[in-house]
């Protein structure tokens, strides 16, 4: 009788034991969360904010011709909307592919196809081939194939992935940039050359990835380098001949700057002769970076341009003492002379590549009873920064994403107070920098819905540990000075979408990702936001509270932009390159080795996961709801 | 060996004077340590001396005493015996009393050095390599910050305050004649605070054991007037001139396009390497190659046609050059002034 | 005898133990250059590899090839090598560059700091002796010293096998 039950007990010990040790390894396991079931994995932090009290596009924002889709961020105003409204939030649950394009190149496609007429337009990454598709035929075929064949030697200057973001169409032409510094123009028709001018110097670490802006007859080119010592530049081209009109650096002396009696920037720290040169050590300006390698937008009634630029070099922030101007800001410019009119550096004497080179969304926000004209930034400090637009004052600062890098932004100064903590020391590795060197988000555009009045930003949640060392500059390697190793922010997830209301600066909702978001977001009048993972999910949700929609997993990672046109045959569709890289996606696309948590600049620390989640290839997929 | 104890003690006698002397009063630092150093010089020196003369008595009147009673031990006279008590009783209390008066003094020195700052000392970074020294002057406007190497120059009547750091191994700045050494550390920040008071030339030398060729680590310290020390410092921040004549500029072709520029730079020039010293104003300075070798055109050829043998070990490769391009190089490094 | 002999025996073996007093040379003068088997002259010495792990950093390799893993130049310490991974291979690599981007370096570092080099990049995948391993990394992110192991092959997983799961 005593033995029995002192065997009930024991089994019912071991069975406690058993369900505690299950339960530990259970929450011990590492956290990857199951892709969520549709519909429920949005946290939802404020309401959408009442129509009076909304952001708006600019007062001259004119919606683009919806059927097509002419440039990377959809209109010059960096909005990356569409007014197209057949796909909505009831019905994208069945969208299905209509056709796939295979571009047969196994790098990162940044780029989102342009559609004009019954064309669409494809470019490739290295060696940035373009592709005319026919869309009037159930299966679009190629109309015209157009191969540059850049020098092969781009591919050992271009940091982060041998990427290119696209192509801009304007007035028949169709204009893009090599990676080995070629901006070229293709008649649209035929794809016949038009021009090809040389901008960079790939000897020198110079190379072109961004994607042209087209404004007043001038196509704006800005060249990447800011991991090679290259002293950047934006350079604008006559589109009719691709001459030179304007180039302006973006460190040395005021003339090559351009900058002058038009200059009128709202803080002290930017008002000075020369600050392209007295805020370096001597000779610092002309290895020190801040390259425009990001997005432009532009206004055409004040015809000026707003562009940021990149990090100053090298990383190693004690090699280059002063704030550098005029590295990590953001420039606004007379498009037809060049002129700068104000700058605003958002981190001055950069610390962490905080390059500043983020879109610049357009927009008119109600402020103080009155609406007033603004960019509005998700910059990669972390901070979401409304600028005015005529004067560059910061009007509201708050942060997007996990930051301690700095502990805010003063509006009396416009600059960041950096966290004493995070000061970078040689011979140290400064632990825990958030956010890591890609910044609260890279280069991957958001966009604005004017029916919501929400910027929709796809970004990461990523820190790091970063140490410095001496570095000599060598033209044509590596201008670093620093070790980094990054890692997902407090959360353990590493991507975010933020629903952003711009006016009161915080967020409506979130969706929390578990890998960092590396592609564009789109939006649409049917009130719908896409955006694609770097394992391969295409997903739609609602704009109005981050509901999945809908998703779809493709061939390969998705680092693009998601674009939505008007066919021939009268449906709206929605495409997206598959085809993972960049920075992120390097460690599959380069077949890197994540037993370095150094590889890539550090990002591989963060993502040595990725390999056993997605593999290398481009292909196009296009969407449509079923005929 | 007997013999020749007393002429190594005149040898080291030798470390008292001249450019690199520990009995150097040039600095406000040195003084107060040399201050110091006299009190308890004398100090001990005169305990010395009453030690020896006490022993001395003892001998002689000890000698006495056994003559005097030879064979028999008695009792001192009580008188005698309070003597000595008294006696022991005042040396205790004289020791006590000396050496708490030299810890006072200690502690006032130190206390006097901690506030020997100025209220806006000049700021300059050294930096210690294997086995050289860069020296960077700070400057709110960046672009007025100097890089140097193997030189320090200091205006007199200003007070200096040197943050130190190391890139490799530990090694330590002394520069006797100024003040007491301080060591750099990898991954650390130490500083040191100087105050030169009289113009000269003096020699500091790394004084913590930092591999092979720590004995030909050497900095050349140049203490002169404040209008002296603005002018120099005003030619470090003009790029040296562009070379003229057919050897210096192939020179400076050479420099550009060989192994030279990977490592070093020349201000105005595309070569702006940071591992090695610069070379901008490198034919200005007293010596090359941290005090290894005085600065002429035979000695910067001799070392750039051979480092390893002037300084085995150093990281500075040797260049296959040809003669005539050695006599560029020579001619070219020769116009950075 | 019998009760000498190990203690002769043990003495007459003493001077052999004089032999682990030879200390590898530094061979600052790069004799190793002249010799007719550099692979095994520069390969087998601690000293060129330390040198070679300094030049890595002097050189910028890093920026690219990170410490080992890559970045914009392919990894080092796999055993994929797309232009062969033989030391003559390498230092021809590090001297003449090649054409999908890596930099000629010729002129920018000498002759036998090329072999040095190609030292310190065998030794990231190839199993060098570990008493010629640098006692501790010289970078700055306190990564681990170089490697004895070689990588692991990296499994793939289609998408597509994902997708049972879902919908």
């Amino acid at each position: 009788m005593r033995s029995g039950a002192n065997r009930w007990l024991l089994v019912v010990l071991a069975a406690l034991i058993l369900i505690v040790i299950a339960g530990a390894i259970l929450l011990g396991a590492p956290d990857r969360k199951p892709e969520p079931a549709l519909g429920d994995n949005a946290d939802r932090l404020a309401d959408l904010p009442q129509p009076a009290m909304r952001a708006r596009p600019a007062s001259w924002y004119d919606p683009p011709d919806a059927d097509q889709w002419t440039m990377q961020l959809g209109d010059p105003s960096g909005t990356r909307f569409s007014p197209l409204a057949d796909v909505t939030a009831a019905n994208v649950g069945s969208l299905e592919v209509a056709f796939t394009f295979d571009t047969r190149n196994a790098r990162g496609h940044e780029a989102a196809p342009l559609v004009v007429g019954d064309t669409m337009y494809v470019t490739t990454p290295y060696p940035n081939d373009v592709y005319a598709l026919d869309l009037t035929r159930p299966r679009p075929t190629v109309k015209w194939h157009y191969q540059p064949r850049p020098l092969p030697a781009s591919q050992g200057v271009a940091c982060c992935d041998v990427v290119n973001r696209g192509a801009a169409y304007d007035g028949g032409r169709l204009f893009f940039n090599t990676l080995d510094g070629q901006a070229i123009a293709l008649d649209a028709d035929s794809g016949a050359e038009l021009w090809r001018t040389k901008l960079a110097e790939i000897n020198k670490g110079e190379t072109i990835t961004m994607a042209p802006l087209v404004a007043e007859g001038r196509v704006l080119v800005g060249t990447s380098g800011g991991e090679f010592g290259v002293r950047g530049s934006l350079t604008a081209l006559d589109a009719g001949s691709g001459a030179v009109v304007w180039k302006a650096w973006s460190t040395g002396p005021d003339s090559d700057v351009l900058i002058g009696p038009e200059f009128r920037p709202f803080y002290p720290a930017e008002q000075g002769e020369d600050l392209g040169i007295h805020t370096w050590n001597p000779d610092g300006w002309r290895i020190g970076g801040g390259n425009p390698w990001g997005w432009i937008s532009y206004d055409p009634e004040l015809h000026m341009i707003f562009y940021g630029t990149g990090n100053p070099g090298p990383w190693n922030a004690t090699q280059r003492p002063g704030d550098n101007k005029w590295t990590a800001g953001v420039f606004a410019r007379d498009v037809r002379t060049g002129q700068a009119r104000w700058f605003y550096q958002s981190s001055p004497h950069d610390l962490f590549d905080y390059d500043d080179v983020n879109e610049s969304i357009l927009l008119d926000i109600p402020w103080q009873g009155k609406l007033r004209p603004v960019i509005a930034r998700p910059s990669r400090t972390g901070f979401f920064m409304i600028l005015d637009r005529l004067t560059g004052q910061v009007l509201s600062a708050a942060p997007y994403a996990h930051v301690n890098s700095a502990l805010k932004i003063d509006l009396e100064t416009g600059r960041p107070v950096v966290n004493p903590e995070k000061m970078p020391r040689p011979g140290r590795v400064t632990r825990n920098i958030c956010p890591a060197a890609p910044g609260g988000k890279d280069w991957n555009p958001s966009a604005f819905s004017p029916r919501t009045g929400l910027v929709y930003i796809p970004h990461l949640n990523l820190c790091m540990d970063e140490g410095e060392i001496d570095t000599n500059y060598i033209a044509g390697t590596p201008f670093l000075g620093a070790d980094a190793r990054m890692f997902a922010a407090p959360g353990g997830y590493r991507g975010v979408l933020s629903a952003w209301d711009p006016v009161a600066n915080r967020a409506v909702w979130r969706i929390r990702e578990d890998l960092p978001l590396w592609s564009g977001a789109l939006a649409t009048a049917g009130d719908v936001v896409f955006y694609g993972t770097l394992d391969g999910w295409f997903k739609a949700v609602d704009a109005r509270d981050g509901k999945l929609l809908w998703r779809h997993r493709l061939s390969s990672g998705i680092i693009g932009m998601p674009m939505t046109y008007r066919g021939p045959d009268g449906r709206q569709y929605v495409a997206i390159f598959a085809g993972v890289g960049g920075w992120s996606g390097a460690i599959v696309a380069g077949a890197l080795d994540p037993a370095d948590p150094t590889s890539a600049l550090g990002f591989v620390n963060a993502l040595g996961d990725l390999i056993h989640r997605t593999e290398p290839g481009g292909k196009l997929y296009v969407f449509a709801l079923p005929g | 060996m007997k013999r020749a104890a007393p002429l190594l003690l005149v040898l080291c006698g030798a470390g008292c004077g001249g450019s690199q002397s520990v009995a150097g009063r040039d600095g406000v630092q040195g003084a107060l340590i040399g201050g110091l150093f006299d009190v308890f010089l004398w100090t001990t020196a005169a305990v010395y001396l009453f030690v020896l003369a006490y022993l001395a008595l003892a001998l002689v009147r000890g000698r006495r005493h056994r003559r005097d009673r030879a064979g028999a031990q008695g009792e001192p006279a009580a008188q005698a015996e309070r003597i000595w008590h008294i006696g022991l009783i005042a040396f205790a209390g004289a020791t006590a009393l000396i050496l708490a008066g030299l810890t006072v003094a200690t502690w006032l020195t130190d206390r006097a050095l901690a506030e020997a700052g100025d209220a806006a000392p000049l700021e300059i970074e050294v930096i210690g390599h294997q086995w050289w020294w860069e020296v960077r002057y700070q400057d709110p406007v960046a672009s007025r910050i100097v890089r140097t190497a193997n030189e320090l120059h200091l205006p007199a009547g200003r007070a200096a305050h040197i943050t130190l750091k190391s890139t490799d191994v530990i090694h330590s700045l002394w520069i006797p004649n100024l003040a007491g050494k301080q060591d750099l550390i990898p991954g650390r920040i130490a500083d040191l605070s100087l105050h030169p008071l009289r113009t000269g030339v003096f020699r500091a030398q790394c004084a913590e054991f930092c591999g092979l060729q720590h004995a030909r680590m050497a900095l050349d310290v140049t203490v002169e007037t404040p209008a002296e020390f603005a002018r120099w410092y005003d030619a470090q921040l003009v790029p040296p001139p562009a070379p003229t004549g057919g050897a210096a500029l192939a020179g400076f072709a050479l420099f550009q396009n060989r192994q030279c520029a990977s490592c070093h730079a020349v201000a105005g020039t595309p070569a702006s390497g940071m591992v090695a010293p610069d070379l901008s104003h490198v034919a200005s300075r007293r010596t090359i190659a941290a005090g290894t070798l005085p600065t002429t055109r035979d000695n910067l050829m001799a070392w750039v046609a051979d480092p390893q043998a002037v300084k085995p070990g150093n990281n500075m490769p040797k260049v296959p050059l040809t003669e005539a391009e050695l006599a560029a190089l020579g001619a070219y490094l020769e116009t950075l002034k | 005898m019998s009760s000498r002999s190990p203690a002769s025996l043990l003495l007459l073996l003493l001077p052999v133990a004089l032999g682990a007093c030879d200390r590898e040379t530094r061979d600052y003068r790069s004799r190793a250059l002249q010799s007719t088997d550099r692979p095994a002259a520069f390969g087998g010495n601690a000293y060129h590899l330390a040198q070679g792990q300094r030049l890595y950093a002097w050189m910028n390799c890093a920026g690219c090839h990170a410490h080992g893993g890559g970045g914009m130049g392919p990894p080092l310490r796999d055993d994929e090598w797309r232009y062969g991974g033989r030391i003559d291979q390498l230092v021809a690599t590090i001297l003449d560059g090649r054409p999908n981007g890596m930099p000629a370096f010729r002129d920018k570092i000498t002759e036998d700091q090329a072999w040095q080099l190609a030292t310190y990049v065998r030794s990231m995948s190839a199993r060098t002796r570990q008493d010629m391993l640098a006692g501790r990394a010289d970078e700055p992110a306190n990564v681990e010293p170089p490697v004895l192991d070689e990588r692991k092959p990296v499994r793939r997983v289609t998408p597509g096998q994902d997708d049972a799961t879902e919908e």
